[in-house]
């Protein structure tokens, strides 16, 4: 029944695709408006596949339909009603399966943002690109990923749940959705750069209606990466939050083109240049998102989380070849006839600094990139089994962070077109006074640590200034105009400027973990205390607690004679492997003091060998990463720039841009061409 | 296209910009450096065709040779009954054969579709092959019917604590193990094998080749 009703929804959806594809090819080579308004309704048909078939597997895993082959090897009667619910992303079937719900929810909002331009060629293109995206992951479902096949031979009683790493944190559940929120996301910008390669306008109008889909996406995929950290460090037990996996990197690869984009976009709106190289960041975000998808679905290299299952690489591949194709087929053959006209007058500029932004980032993603498939060019030469680990990203990637924290202190205090030195000084003065004072605090309090780790406060404080000073000076000036204070940090410059100090947050948080960690442990009896990094921990004693699908054994912690904390190993009756160790973090604003049980005793009498790593600032990663969303919430928000005003009649301060200072009344393109057509 | 645009009320400004933008980038495009982003697409497709091809012939996760810290050391006992006969099974009977530990359930479905492949290594002529199946998460009733149902008549053995495959290692079914006639563990394998490339394996062991 289930898998009858998924299936059918499954080969519904690739037909309503395929059908919603030809109909758009013919409207648009016959020039139909018929046909394109036709085409679009498709949309609610593969919705409707796409939920119907999410909830097929769903309606299976709660009701333990181990006819499913996806269910007898993944549910279980053991495992709890909310990881049961987020088996359906736990294994590869069925993360295809949220993939295309996603990717389908995305579809329908585009059609409805859009649907008084159903007819516009260029509308219709993007959806065509779309309705394709989705008929190859309908498609998958069909072939490799059927998550509908049912078991052969006798139906079991029971099966082993999720693997017990994926059953052990609520986090499982929100990261993965969040994660592909942001990833499929970039089908959107996707679909509607190719459109506009397609269709020649390489105006900025298409840019505008992106913007802020690339934006939506971009914030997603900065929740779920950082999320993903969160689940590592509160899961995995090492006491870290990024490993440069291949799985890690796949998700940061596309973050960093997105990124790269979301600024240069910035100089195409307001000076019409870097046309082409947005284009080309926006279709390879998305090729980067496909080539993630194949390095840890393939199984070609190896990963804490690769998923086990073959036969979907080479329909990746093959998949990742038409994107490339179209891409660079599009770019090659449109390229030269878009690029627009215009130079950067001066490098001291915003848009000098922006190309330098995305200089770096292209080279921060080159660097990932290398590292992540390094050991598979290496095997193919020579057919050397080679690792590239940490220190080779971070080594790497350090100065490029450098660079990029000192380019987020200085290009909010550029103008546009060309910097005065007055201009500069009297915009970076309190910045690099925050900068000075910072260093010479560390200095002072006898912070140890490289010149790298200082380096990066120093960096750090000279960008939060740099952002802080923004966000002030436009919420005085909204205040001033009458707007309230909340308008100044609205919209895409101060949201912008939110998401910066995010960014700070983290980086600081990151050096100084890294710099400051300690990581001991300690073989101790029961009432046993030790002390490390200024904390003392003492020892009380085992207990066993027994769940529906897994026996614990729990250590009894005190930190700082304060509160009791509970690291434990637990033993899923599915899993033999040795038990899953589960930390227990004190975390404040300062330090976090990780345990966990390094060895549990063999007999009676024995130690416990328990695990504490005491790092500092922890904390501030997750909050940066919350301050970012916040950022990105904001920036997506109608900003005082959007406000549906007149833009012929209001008054001229009020469609200045928030973000170049006040000093410069240019008005955006976009209001200057509503001027003309309504002149018309 | 701005004559669509033209007299519809209801239009966003960011839409008349769409026509607009247009006129202005097609009309002014094409006259410094034309070639700079033709040329840097061939180059890139290039580069891409390379690594594409690289990513294609990279072997695939199904028989896919994992690191194990058991590689080149001896296999841990495996003494039990078979649950099939109920005859009584150590694995150091089959020394000086090439054996490949397996470890499956009946409800997992790469065991299923890779037991063709096991049957074929179990009986490749000249017998110096057996394969010796290792129960992970599973109880003997099913597992006896899985192996009447699928075929293959080697020793299969429970494993009720997971004590074995805590051993080995094993994170999840399947998962087999290639010993040399010495007892020594030659390669891991998660996910499915295949009978060819095991047989390969075997034959570059035998000629002396080194292992990996």
């Amino acid at each position: 029944m289930n898998a009858l009703l998924g299936r059918n929804a499954v080969l519904l959806g690739l037909l309503a695709c395929m059908a919603g594809v030809i109909t758009l090819a013919f409207g648009l080579r016959r020039g139909e408006d018929r046909l394109l308004k036709a085409g679009r309704t498709y949309t609610w048909l593969i919705l409707g596949a796409a939920v119907i078939a999410v909830a097929a597997m769903e309606r299976a895993l709660i009701t333990h339909d181990f006819s499913l082959s996806y269910v007898a090897q993944n549910g279980g009667r053991q495992v709890p009603l909310m990881f049961t619910i987020s088996t359906m992303w736990g294994a590869l079937a069925g993360s295809i399966l949220l993939w295309t719900l996603v990717l389908a929810l995305y579809i329908t909002a585009v059609a409805v943002k859009f649907r008084k331009r159903a007819a516009d060629p260029l509308v219709a293109w993007a959806t065509l690109v779309m309705f394709t995206v989705a008929a190859f992951f309908f498609a998958l479902m069909l072939g490799p990923a059927n998550p509908f096949t049912k078991v052969s031979g006798a139906i079991p009683l029971n099966g082993p749940g999720p693997n017990p790493l994926l059953q052990d944190h609520p986090l499982m559940v929100i990261h993965p959705p969040m994660l592909y929120a942001g990833y499929v996301g970039f089908t959107v910008p996707f679909a509607f750069a190719v459109a506009a390669l397609v269709t020649g306008r390489l105006g900025e109008g298409w840019l505008l209606e992106t913007r802020r889909w690339t934006l939506l996406a971009w914030g997603f995929l900065t929740v779920g990466i950082v999320l993903g950290g969160w689940w590592s460090y509160q899961v995995l037990g090492w006491g870290g939050f990024w490993a440069w996996d291949p799985v890690e990197n796949a998700s940061f690869l596309p973050w960093l083109t997105g990124t790269a984009f979301l600024h240069s976009v910035m100089v195409q709106e307001r000076r019409g240049m870097l046309r082409v190289w947005n284009l080309s960041l926006l279709l390879a975000t998305f090729s980067l998102t496909i080539l993630g998808t194949f390095l840890t679905r393939s199984g070609v290299i190896d990963s804490v989380h690769s998923f086990t299952e073959s036969a979907i690489g080479p329909w990746i591949l093959t998949f990742f070849v038409a994107v490339l194709a179209v891409s660079i087929g599009l770019i090659g053959w449109r390229g030269d006839r878009l690029r627009s006209p215009g130079a950067i007058d001066s490098p001291i500029s915003r848009e000098g600094a922006f190309l330098a932004n995305n200089l770096l980032f292209a080279a921060f993603a080159f660097v990932v990139l290398l590292g992540t498939v390094f050991p598979l060019l290496v095997a193919a030469i020579n057919g050397n089994q080679i690792t590239i680990g940490g220190p080779y990203f971070n080594e790497m990637t350090e100065p490029i962070v450098f660079c990029l924290l000192f380019l987020m202190a200085v290009a909010p205090a550029l103008p546009w077109r060309k910097a005065s030195p007055e201009l500069l000084r009297q915009r970076l003065l309190i910045p690099a006074w925050a900068a000075g004072l910072t260093l010479v605090l560390c200095v002072a309090l006898g912070l140890r640590g490289g010149w790298d780790t200082l380096a990066c406060f120093a960096l750090g404080a000279f960008a939060a200034a740099a952002a802080l000073r923004q966000l002030i000076l436009s919420t005085r000036r909204s205040m001033a105009d009458g707007a309230g204070p909340w308008r100044g940090i609205v919209g895409r410059a101060n949201g912008g400027m939110i998401v910066h100090l995010g960014v700070v947050v983290i980086a600081v948080a990151f050096a100084a973990s890294a710099a400051y960690g300690v990581r001991t442990e300690f073989s101790m009896q029961p009432g046993q205390s030790e002390s490390v990094a200024g904390h003392r921990v003492t020892f009380l004693g085992l207990h066993t607690v027994q769940h529906a699908n897994r026996t614990s054994l729990v250590a009894d912690v005190r930190v700082d004679g304060g509160q009791v904390y509970t690291p434990q190993i637990s033993n899923y009756p599915a899993d033999p492997g040795g038990g899953i160790g589960t930390p227990s973090v004190r975390s404040t604003p300062v330090d976090d003091v990780y345990l966990t049980i390094a060895i549990a005793p063999q007999k009676p009498g024995d130690p416990t060998v328990i695990g504490v790593t005491v790092q500092p600032l922890i904390m501030w990663l997750w909050v940066g990463g919350a301050l970012m969303a916040l950022g990105t919430l904001l920036a997506i928000a109608p900003g005082r720039r959007r406000r549906p005003v007149m833009p012929a009649s209001a008054p001229v301060h009020d469609v200045a841009r928030p973000d170049d200072g006040g000093r410069q009344l240019r008005l955006p393109a976009g209001t200057s061409a509503a001027v003309e057509v309504r002149g018309t | 296209m701005s004559e669509r645009s033209d007299g519809q009320p209801g239009l966003s400004a960011a839409g008349a910009a769409a026509g607009a933008g247009a006129g202005v980038g097609a009309g002014v495009g094409p006259r410094r450096r034309r070639r700079t982003a033709l040329y840097s697409a061939l180059a890139l497709g290039l580069v891409m065709t390379a690594f594409v091809g690289v990513l294609a012939t990279r072997k695939s996760a199904m028989d896919r040779q994992a690191r194990s810290p058991l590689l080149g050391l001896v296999a841990p006992p495996i003494v039990g009954t078979g649950i099939v006969d109920g005859a009584p099974f150590n694995l150091s009977s089959l020394l000086g054969k090439y054996v490949l530990v397996n470890f499956f359930a009946s409800w997992c479905i790469p065991c299923q579709q890779e037991q063709p492949q096991l049957v074929k290594f179990a009986t490749e002529p000249g017998g110096l092959t057996a394969v010796v199946g290792v129960l992970f998460s599973d109880t003997p009733g099913p597992a006896k019917a899985f192996m009447l149902a699928n075929g293959g008549t080697w020793p299969v053995l429970d494993d009720p604590d997971g004590q074995l495959a805590l051993s080995y290692g094993v994170r999840g079914p399947p998962e087999s193990y290639l010993l040399n006639p010495d007892g020594i563990v030659l390669a891991k394998f998660i996910g499915g094998v295949d009978a060819d490339r095991l047989e390969q394996l075997v034959t570059e062991a035998s000629s002396g080749g080194s292992s990996s």
